[in-house]
Order: C-alpha cells, then sequence, then structure tokens
C-alpha cells in the first residue's frame, strides 16, 4: 500500500511539473496565437470584402445549414458570411463576402483539411488559388461549377472540392437574401 | 440533428475511413491483421475504446479543461486518460466478464499507442462536436478501423500464398495490398447525406 | 557507442521508418509537400532529442513500474512546447500538418528510443542517438515528399522554396515550389492516401532489397576470407 502510495505521489509530482511548464509556456505563446488568429480572420474578411469595420449580427444561426455567422459591414457595403461544411477530406470553414445587391465578392478559405496539392490549393496563396477563387467574384444564389451546369471550373483533380466550396457559397448569398 | 448523425456516421466508416483517408492506426492496422479473427478482436477492442475514450474526453474537456482556461493540456490530459481508461477496461473485464477479456484481452494494451484513439478524441475537440455527435464520431470511426482491418486481413490470407519478388517480403507487400484497398475507398470519397 | 556507428544506425541499419517499421501513420499522411515533411520531419527530431535527454537525466531515479506512464507524460509536455510554439510562431505549419502534432505522443519513434535506449545509455550518447534517429526519420519523409511531389503534380519544394521573386526559402507555407512539369501531366494519385501508401510499400521493399544484398556480400567475403585461411 504504501508502495502504491509513493508511485502515485511521484507519477503526480511529474505530471505537475510537465503541466507547469506548459503553463509558463502558453502564457508565452498565448497573446501570440490570438494575434495569429484575429490576423486570420482579420485579413480573410478584408479579402473578401473590404470594409471600415464589421458588426456580427444577433442570429439564431443553427436555423441554417453549415452558417456560423453573418457580420454586417458598418458602412453598408454588404455582409460577410462565415460558413462550415464538408468538403472531401473533411470541414472547410470559409468566409463569403456577399455585396447589397446580393452578389458575391469574394470567397476566403479560413481553415480545411484537404487533399495537398489538390483540393488544397483551393485555400493556397499560389497563383492557381488566387485566379480559381477569383472566378467567384460577381456570381449570384445560382452559381454552380461546369460540371453543374454553372460557370466556374473546377480545381483539376478537385471537383468535389470546388463543387462542395461552390455550393456553401450559393448557400451563403441565399441565407443573406433572405434576411432581405 | 439526425442527418447529422447519419452523415457523422456515413463519413466515418466510409468516407473519410481513419485508415484508408485519414492514415490514423496504421501500426495495429498492419501489425494484427495477419488473420481475420485477431482482426475482428482487435477491431471490436478499438471500437469499444474509442467510444468510451470519446465521451469521457467531450466531458473533461468540456467540463474541466475549458472552464479553467487549461485548453493547452488537452494532449496531455486525453493521453492520461486514454491509458488509465484502457488499464481500467482490462481489469473490469477480466473480472466481471471474463469470456469478452478473453477474446479482446490480449489487444487492449495495444491500443493505448493506437493514434486513431487519440486522433478521434482531437478531432472531436477540433470539429467542434457536441457530446452526443462525439459518441457517435468515435464509435462509427472504430467500426470504420474494424472494417478496413477486417477486409485487410482477408486479403492479407490470401496474399501470402501469392508470388512476389523476394524483397517484397513481409511489411512492404502489406503497403501495396493497403494502397490497393484505399484505391477502392477512393471512391466514397466527397459521398454526403444533406 | 561511438558516435559513427550511431548515425550509420540512425539513417540506415536501424532507421526508424524503413527497418524498425515504426511511425508509418504520419510517415504516410503528411508527405505531400517538402513543406510538410521538412516540418513535420525536424518537429519529431527536436522532440525526440529533448525526450531522449531528459529521459536518460532520471533514468536513475524513476521507478520501473511507473516508467511508462511517467515517459509518456514527458513526451505529451514536449509535444505540446513544440505545437504552441508552431501556433504560434509558424501558423502555416501548425495547420498544414494539422492533428498529426499532438498525434506525435503516441508516434512509436519517440516512446520506442527512451524503452530502448535512454534508459540503458548516458545523456550523451541519447543526445546523439535522439539527432541521428529524427535525422534518419526526416530523410525518409523528405524522399518521400520529393517523390510523391514530384510524379504527383511535377513539382519539386512546395511550399518551403518561392522562385516568384528570386530563389528562397519561406517558412509560411506560400511558396510555390519549382515546377518541373506541368501539373496536369502529373499523376495525382500519388498526392492521395494510395500513392502514400506504395511509395513507402516500394521505399522499404528498396531498403529490404539493399539489406539482403549487403549481407549477401559480407557472407561471400566471410566465406572467401576462411578459404584462404584454410589454404
Amino acid at each position: 500500500m504504501k508502495k502504491i502510495l509513493k508511485l502515485t505521489l511521484i507519477l503526480f509530482l511529474v505530471s505537475a511539473i510537465v503541466a507547469g511548464v506548459l503553463g509558463v509556456v502558453n502564457e508565452v505563446t498565448k497573446d501570440r496565437i490570438a494575434e495569429q488568429n484575429r490576423i486570420k480572420t482579420e485579413k480573410a474578411f478584408a479579402a473578401v470584402l473590404p470594409a471600415s469595420g464589421y458588426e456580427e449580427l444577433a442570429l439564431d444561426t443553427s436555423a441554417y445549414t453549415n452558417i456560423d455567422s453573418i457580420s454586417k459591414a458598418t458602412g453598408g457595403e454588404g455582409y460577410v458570411v462565415q460558413t462550415t461544411f464538408s468538403g472531401a477530406q473533411g470541414n472547410i470553414t470559409m468566409v463569403v463576402g456577399v455585396s447589397p445587391d446580393y452578389k458575391c465578392t469574394g470567397i476566403s478559405i479560413i481553415s480545411h483539411a484537404e487533399t495537398s496539392g489538390l483540393g488544397a490549393n483551393a485555400a493556397s496563396t499560389s497563383d492557381i488559388g488566387v485566379n480559381w477563387r477569383a472566378q467567384f467574384v460577381g456570381q449570384d444564389k445560382n452559381m454552380a461549377i461546369t460540371k453543374a451546369g454553372g460557370t466556374i471550373d473546377a480545381l483539376t483533380g478537385a471537383t468535389i472540392t470546388s463543387r462542395s466550396v461552390a455550393e456553401a457559397a450559393a448557400n451563403a448569398i441565399s441565407v443573406v437574401e433572405s434576411l432581405g | 440533428m439526425l442527418t447529422n448523425i447519419i452523415s457523422i456516421s456515413l463519413g466515418a466508416i466510409l468516407v473519410n475511413n481513419f485508415i484508408f483517408s485519414q492514415f490514423l492506426g496504421c501500426c495495429p492496422f498492419l501489425g494484427c491483421s495477419s488473420k481475420v479473427e485477431t482482426a475482428t478482436g482487435m477491431g471490436l477492442a478499438v471500437v469499444f475504446v474509442m467510444g468510451l475514450a470519446s465521451a469521457i474526453c467531450w466531458v473533461i474537456d468540456t467540463y474541466i479543461l475549458i472552464p479553467l482556461g487549461l485548453a493547452f493540456l488537452e494532449t496531455l490530459a486525453f493521453i492520461l486518460v486514454i491509458a488509465s481508461l484502457v488499464q481500467f477496461v482490462e481489469m473490469f473485464l477480466k473480472k466481471s466478464i471474463p469470456s469478452l477479456y478473453s477474446a479482446l484481452g490480449i489487444y487492449l494494451p495495444l491500443i493505448t499507442t493506437n493514434c486513431a484513439v487519440l486522433g478521434v478524441v482531437l478531432l472531436n475537440v477540433q470539429n467542434h462536436y457536441n457530446f452526443i455527435e462525439s459518441v457517435v464520431y468515435g464509435i462509427t470511426g472504430g467500426f470504420g478501423f474494424m472494417l478496413a482491418i477486417v477486409l485487410f486481413a482477408s486479403v492479407r490470407e490470401r496474399v501470402q500464398f501469392s508470388d512476389y519478388p523476394e524483397c517484397f517480403d513481409g511489411f512492404p507487400i502489406c503497403l501495396i495490398s493497403a494502397g490497393l484497398l484505399a484505391l477502392a475507398f477512393m471512391g466514397f470519397s466527397g459521398m454526403k447525406i444533406f | 557507442m561511438n558516435i559513427k556507428k550511431q548515425f550509420k544506425e540512425g539513417l540506415i541499419t536501424n532507421n526508424p521508418v524503413l527497418v524498425q517499421l515504426i511511425g508509418m501513420c504520419a510517415t504516410m499522411a503528411i508527405t505531400t509537400t517538402l513543406f510538410n515533411g521538412v516540418g513535420m520531419g525536424l518537429s519529431v527530431l527536436i522532440i525526440l532529442t529533448c525526450c531522449n535527454v531528459v529521459v536518460s537525466a532520471i533514468r536513475k531515479i524513476i521507478p520501473n513500474e511507473i516508467r511508462l506512464a511517467i515517459f509518456v507524460v514527458i513526451i505529451a509536455g514536449f509535444v505540446t512546447i513544440v505545437d504552441l510554439l508552431l501556433k504560434a510562431y509558424i501558423p502555416a505549419l501548425s495547420e498544414a500538418l494539422g492533428v498529426f502534432i499532438p498525434l506525435i505522443v503516441v508516434n512509436c519513434i519517440i516512446i520506442g528510443r527512451a524503452e530502448a535506449f535512454c534508459q540503458k545509455n548516458t545523456i550523451g550518447a541519447s543526445f546523439f542517438d535522439g539527432i541521428f534517429q529524427g535525422l534518419g526519420y526526416t530523410v525518409v519523409l523528405i524522399i518521400m515528399c520529393v517523390f510523391r511531389e514530384l510524379v504527383g503534380s511535377g513539382k519539386f519544394g512546395g511550399g518551403l522554396i518561392d522562385i516568384a521573386n528570386g530563389f528562397r526559402f519561406t517558412m509560411d507555407g506560400t511558396g510555390g515550389g519549382i515546377q518541373l512539369f506541368p501539373a496536369d501531366y502529373g499523376a495525382t494519385i500519388m498526392i492521395m492516401p494510395f500513392g502514400g501508401f506504395i511509395t513507402l510499400g516500394l521505399l522499404i521493399a528498396l531498403m529490404q532489397y539493399m539489406l539482403k544484398k549487403s549481407a549477401k556480400k559480407k557472407e561471400a567475403a566471410e566465406k572467401a576470407a576462411v578459404k584462404e585461411g584454410e589454404e
């Protein structure tokens, strides 16, 4: 019994020391991680709809499929919708800019788990990614990839990812439109 | 809610199969698949532990770590929970359900280092699943693993009677057959239920 | 235990992936661009070296019964530190590797080395063991990345090398890599899971072929030596 107690105590002590060290590292990196995340969201918002400020609408988002949040640009430039949906490999989180006349002003993917070099190109900052995302500008809620009768060219080897992104962007626009 | 659960299950078993599309749990997948029987035992043990671990870790994460602002301890806490859970399940089965213990017993200690278990728990957090979704993802993920390992074991039982170059003996030929199975599973990619 | 021998063991004769056959999940999952491979390899190298040193330092004071539990706690600690640092300073890498960074905890390489080597050896030897085993792992990852990326998308060094504004290395994952032939001619299947399994299978087969060949050569040389002695 004494032995068990001793072992438990040692294990506890080791865990406590490790947890303590992690606490310190966390304290050091916490602000920077928060800053990185903030920069990322801000960049994504500014990339899809440049505006002076954004204000999140108080909505019950569970009433809509795949919608996380809808923010209104304070200067009346339009809306930014954050949406999470399933791609080819896992969930994709994306922001969609919507103009006051319900056209897409741009899309930006925040996080995804698509295949590197294929579906991941949808989110990449390389020319392929930038040119591909540029096709979404000006599209309306009826947008679709060419295979589904629309005008958006799918990424090479990533039809499924392209289709999900187009469908999600179309969904985001129709939700904003339904709000009026 | 129901469609959500169905789509999570379908995803975990077929579309995003833990082995063939996410590469989680490859070590036991290759190590314990020489016979269909052992593969089934391992698969069942994994379903059991993944379901339990998802439930317990979700509770610990939501009610202890996040309220206390200790989210950075997630990895440490989860691996300790899984290790002690495996030990506990082993002791419990040995005492109360000896028949199940004799079937699963030898696989249980191996599960601690199965990255599918830690993987599913971390993915639950990453995907912001609620309690029910987490448990469903854990159990169906386990079934996906089981489907993969049983299929693979039956392929391996036949492969050992085939001719292949000597240097492919052992792991290489297994990896090649697993690759072909993964190719078959690619047919499910992008399938979804709305 | 000399350093030269440890170097050879880590990289070739006792290579963690190709010979010990451990740590394969991440090896197949993330080797799609050079950026991922180098990032993952270096992360494992750093964690492995730190864990080796710590485990070897405390090897005489930890009770035998709970040594595995203590190893796991120490490993989880270092993994979390690396995870937090990557999130703070190289977010692109942290995103690309995703769940595979925390999963280094259950990567058998680290606990395997702690159990098989550091328990019995000095801090110095454990330190070099960590470096060389980590290097062996990194080299395999890099070979797989280069092969899969080249065959799959005709590129070299995706994410890591940027040639758009002169040749330079980037750590934010934005480099386009060097396009050696148009991506449309690439066998994209090599970047999919299928490619991971096949590439690793071929690589291990090649390793087995070479090891067997050198063993045969040695045997033949020994036989010749014995014959000479007899004569």
